[in-house]
């Protein structure tokens, strides 16, 4: 497969000679294949009263199917779909998938991948000793509708959208990181989502949106982000030169840049120097920004074009942004269903069916082609860009739901999805986590209150302890173990896990210390201990100084235990 | 695992060598590529950056220009190298630059401070494409130090620094906020028995889980623990507890925080931490520019001086490379800000001065014209410089490093090191 993709590579000048020279393959799709054949053959139609479509020279890659997907949105069947496709490819290769995971598992895996935090004892055990069968199905209903869920998308997005970059220390995090929250928990379809983001106008207050283009304001900086994380695509490398290791050119990055170039929006001054920055915000003029710093020395200007697409006529008098966001969001572009596709699969899986999960270029073949395309164009289309959906179905596949535990033949298996890969929990996972078990940064968040958060400053406990956990990264690689020194050393020593209070709750109401230990394991792993667990921890409960500080050697213990970190 | 972080390395080279056109039937040309290529030419172990914050003055500190415009109030004094002069307020220095070599050709594009930091830390513009860069710190964390004994790779005392970008979090820097305090969170919260209690039993659950799942971050994670404990109990731990430094011997540093720092980067470095960074403030001197470098030159003067004596007298300063830096020079001419002017920010032209780790000392590259604003002879970029740096740490500073989305990073890009010009 890889020496496919290479032969194929050396053998194309460009996308578009490879993207033209492939057939779409839709006869498997007798339903829909009318319209589909339809949207594959004339892609991005723009109806926009001011652009008037050119044909095309040579289309983009248009979404071929090969496997039927559900004419419904069912989630069901959709995750069907997905095993179907994951097993044939294991198959293929001769590699067994690794068991269904346990209840404890997946509980543990669900609250932390969808609501970025472990379930409470409480609900653990009330799980656990549920004996319904459709339990994971509910389950996943349930924490798909906790506002939790929201906090956990923001956390992602945030942190992808608002880079951590000096250039940003004046500009207000908090109101864009709130739109977001509601946003995901709105449950806001993927394409309006991103419309909203790509032509938001106004200021800060009135659509905290538009700190997206606050955050990046730059035209480079514009068109990096919004190819990176809506399609899927590094173009950053062609901003000064042709991409050294993919088809686009440096002429097609600043096509792309062009529909950014009337873009306007407010430096954010000092606060402590009187700035409002919640009055600042964004406006799209009817020429090109002159703005100090929006544009860099490298510029070109060039018509603005569709990336491996048309371009579309532009009337200078109405703003362009709508185009873009038009064409980037249609059901039928060849990269924005896909991203989101990939971007949850790699959020589920820590890894994407891409990898990785932002270099979506045709040199760089998908471990599951013909899955990525079914289910891109699955949610384009029926799913109407459904993200709750998405993960639902996903959640319900039994390839989400299987064992990190492997079996000596799928023990080197990373692309095929043989077993779940062990995640790491993100600083922000880890911090929720611990709070909700330690009470940690209970009066954490609003604490520093407006005035810092008008400051860009680190806005209470959570982010002071995220930024520490990131030492300096942009967001944490999800199947790596990146803390160091310092962070073990916070763990450890630090009142966070050696709070006595911390003890005190968890034995409130209990004394036998059978049933205190598997309070605290349920509280902190979400599972009940084993029987030589019980045994080994009884027994240090028994030699410790007094019940009260064995009870604390445990906390700590598992608190700074692998398995509280890792998401397995 | 390992065999499968190679087979995604070797995609990616074999993506790069394709796109280069070097798509050769064999595959024995390109594997050396993977390995750590030595440069042979250095032999530094270890590297104290002093950065002082704010952008010093030039003109005032090591390249005076006593006839000029704008020459200020200080008078030039000869050094132990003949034919150097430094700035009257660096006395004792002075007397070491047979030691040092002088940078005064530096030319760089970032004249605002935040940007300008991160630039002389990195290499790299802030922002661009998309990638959090790593500074020179994490670098040499991640090129020379080890993962696998208690003795930290980075240490950063006095200010927050920079960090280790897509590195991760493996190679940032501990942080020392006030070096007669130590390291954050070192000690235990319980007593010694107790502690011992506490990892056996986590040692335990540590154990039973790997058994169960045996994976890799399970070793990580327990890796990491093991080096936070070794750090705990080590004796390398008592190179941060100034207070176990001898009072005749401290009193050479003199007193203050940056003094305190000075020496804890000496003891950091004697029990082989190889990047240790010192930061002193107050150098963006816009207004009162003369009272306040004077005063700061007394507060460097002191401490490094006892710094490089030191180094040299335990037979360390050939593998330790003192580097003297800030973000910026100062504007050659004077501004009118009041009764007492200063000098404004300017990255066209400055200097920075390194000493030990393996150089010729008593050496200048680089030469401004007579009013100090604009580099005549041997101009010197940030990528030039940090070149030089990764040179004398024996690092290819044209390794590529990866980011956790997979984009390779040449560690110093379009650089042209002057390594041979001072070994």
């Amino acid at each position: 497969m890889r020496f496919r993709s290479l032969t194929l590579f050396t053998l194309t000048a460009s996308l578009i000679v490879l993207a033209g020279g492939l057939t779409p393959v839709e006869a498997q799709l007798p339903k829909q294949g009318k319209k589909l054949k339809k949207n594959a053959v004339a892609p991005v139609p723009t109806t926009a009263p001011t652009t008037e479509a050119t044909p095309p020279a040579a289309p983009a890659k248009p979404l071929p199917t090969v496997v039927p997907a559900p004419t419904t949105k069912d989630a069901a069947a959709l995750a069907r779909l997905i095993d179907a496709e994951i097993d044939k490819k294991l198959t293929e290769a001769k590699i067994p998938a690794s068991a269904a995971c346990s209840d404890e598992e997946f509980l543990r895996r669900a609250y932390l991948d969808i609501t970025g935090v472990i379930p409470t004892a409480e609900k653990a055990k009330a799980f656990l000793d549920d004996p319904s069968p459709d339990k994971r199905a509910r389950l996943l209903d349930e924490l798909l509708a906790d506002p939790n869920y929201g906090r956990r998308m923001a956390d992602i997005w945030t942190a992808k959208l608002f880079p951590r970059d000096s250039a940003n220390r004046f500009v207000q995090k908090e109101p864009f990181y709130k739109w977001f929250e509601s946003e995901f928990n709105a449950n806001t379809p993927w394409d309006v989502l991103v419309s909203k983001l790509v032509t938001a106008e106004g200021d800060v207050t009135s659509n905290p949106a538009v700190t997206y283009f606050l955050a990046n304001r730059s035209i480079d900086k514009l068109t990096d982000t919004a190819s990176q994380h809506f399609l899927g695509i590094q173009l950053q490398c062609a901003q000064c030169h042709n991409h050294p290791f993919t088809s686009w050119k440096q002429t097609e990055y600043w096509a792309m840049a062009a529909f950014f170039s009337k873009v306007r929006a407010d430096n954010p001054k000092n606060p402590n120097k009187g700035a409002d920055n919640g009055k600042i915000g964004v406006t799209e003029g009817n020429g090109p920004t002159r703005q100090r710093d929006f544009l860099p020395e490298s510029a070109q200007t060039v018509p603005a074009k569709f990336l491996g697409g048309e371009q579309p006529r532009l009337n200078p008098q109405q703003p362009y942004r709508p185009v873009l966001a038009k064409w980037m969001t249609a059901p039928e572009n060849p990269f924005f269903a896909r991203a989101l596709v990939n971007r949850t699969w790699a959020h589920l899986f820590g890894r994407g069916i891409v990898h990785p999960v932002d270099d979506m270029m045709p040199e760089n073949e998908p471990s599951h082609p013909e899955l990525l395309d079914a289910l891109a164009r699955h949610i384009g289309t029926t799913g109407q860009f459904d993200l709750k959906y998405l993960i639902k179905a996903i959640g319900l596949s039994q390839t989400y739901q299987r064992t990190c535990k492997v079996v000596p033949e799928n023990k080197s298996d990373v692309q095929l999805f043989s077993h779940m890969s062990m995640k790491v929990m993100t600083p922000e996972q880890l911090f929720d986590s611990l709070a909700q078990v330690t009470g940690l940064g209970k009066d954490g968040r609003e604490a520093k209150g407006a005035k810092a958060a008008a400051k860009g400053a680190p806005v209470g406990a959570r982010d002071q302890f995220v930024i520490f956990f990131l030492a300096g990264a942009d967001m944490a690689s999800a199947v790596s173990y990146e803390a160091g020194i310092p962070q073990a050393l916070r763990l450890m020593n630090s009142p966070i896990t050696n709070n006595p209070a911390v003890v005190r709750s968890l034995t409130a109401g209990v004394t036998k210390p059978a049933e205190v230990i598997e309070r605290i394991y349920l509280a902190t792993l979400s599972r009940r201990p084993t029987p030589e667990e019980q045994q080994l921890l009884q027994e240090h409960v028994a030699r410790a100084a007094s019940t009260t500080a064995g009870y604390s050697d445990i906390v700590w213990a598992v608190l700074n235990s692998s398995e509280f970190t890792l998401v397995r | 695992m390992f065999s499968t972080r190679l087979q995604e390395k070797t995609r990616r080279d074999f993506l790069k060598l394709a796109a280069a056109g070097v798509f050769a039937p064999s595959l024995s040309g390109w594997l050396p590529v993977m390995a750590r290529a030595a440069t042979g030419k250095g032999r530094a172990k270890s590297c104290i950056l002093l950065w002082m914050d704010g952008g010093p003055s030039h003109k005032d500190t090591f390249d005076l220009k006593p006839d000029s415009k704008g020459a200020g109030e200080f008078k030039p004094i000869k050094t132990a190298a003949s034919g150097i002069e430094i700035s009257e307020h660096l006395p004792k220095l002075a007397e070491l630059m047979n030691c040092g070599v002088l940078v005064r050709g530096m030319t760089t594009p970032e004249g605002a401070h935040a940007r300008a930091k991160f630039y002389m830390h990195t290499g790299y513009r802030e922002g661009v494409g998309g990638v959090n860069y790593p500074a020179l710190g994490s670098i040499i964390s991640k090129e020379v130090g080890s993962t696998e004994t208690a003795v930290p790779n980075y240490v950063a005392i006095n200010s927050r620094s920079y960090g280790a970008g897509f590195l991760g979090p493996k190679h940032q820097p501990i942080l020392i906020t006030d070096p007669n305090r130590g390291v954050q969170d070192l000690r235990a919260a319980v007593s010694a028995s107790q502690l011992d209690n506490r990892t056996g039993l986590l040692s335990k659950l540590e154990q039973a889980f790997q058994r169960e799942y045996s994976a890799e971050v399970i070793t990580d994670h327990t890796t990491t623990y093991q080096r936070a404990m070794q750090l705990m109990q080590s004796k390398e731990a008592k190179a941060f507890d100034l207070s176990a430094e001898p009072a005749s011997s401290r009193s050479k540093y003199g007193t203050g925080r940056f003094a305190d720092g000075v020496l804890m980067a000496r003891r950091l470095v004697e029990v082989g931490v190889p990047f240790v960074e010192v930061s002193l403030g107050g150098w963006d001197t816009h207004q009162d520019n003369f009272a306040r470098v004077k005063n700061l030159s007394g507060q460097i003067d002191t401490p490094m001086a006892a710094l490089i004596a030191d180094l040299r007298d335990r037979g360390l300063l050939d593998t330790t490379l003192v580097i003297w830096m800030g973000e910026f020079g100062r504007t050659p001419h004077i501004n009118t800000r009041g009764a007492n002017p200063g000098r404004d920010h300017y990255p066209r032209a400055w200097s920075l001065a390194m000493f030990g780790g393996g150089i010729q000392g008593g050496r200048v590259i680089g030469k401004t014209d007579k009013e100090g604003a604009t580099v005549i002879e041997r101009p010197t970029t940030a990528q030039d410089f940090l070149a030089t740096v990764c040179e004398l740490m024996g690092i290819d500073y044209n390794k590529q490093n990866e980011t956790p989305s997979g984009r390779p990073i040449t560690i110093v890009e379009k650089a042209k090191p002057f390594t041979d010009a001072i070994i």
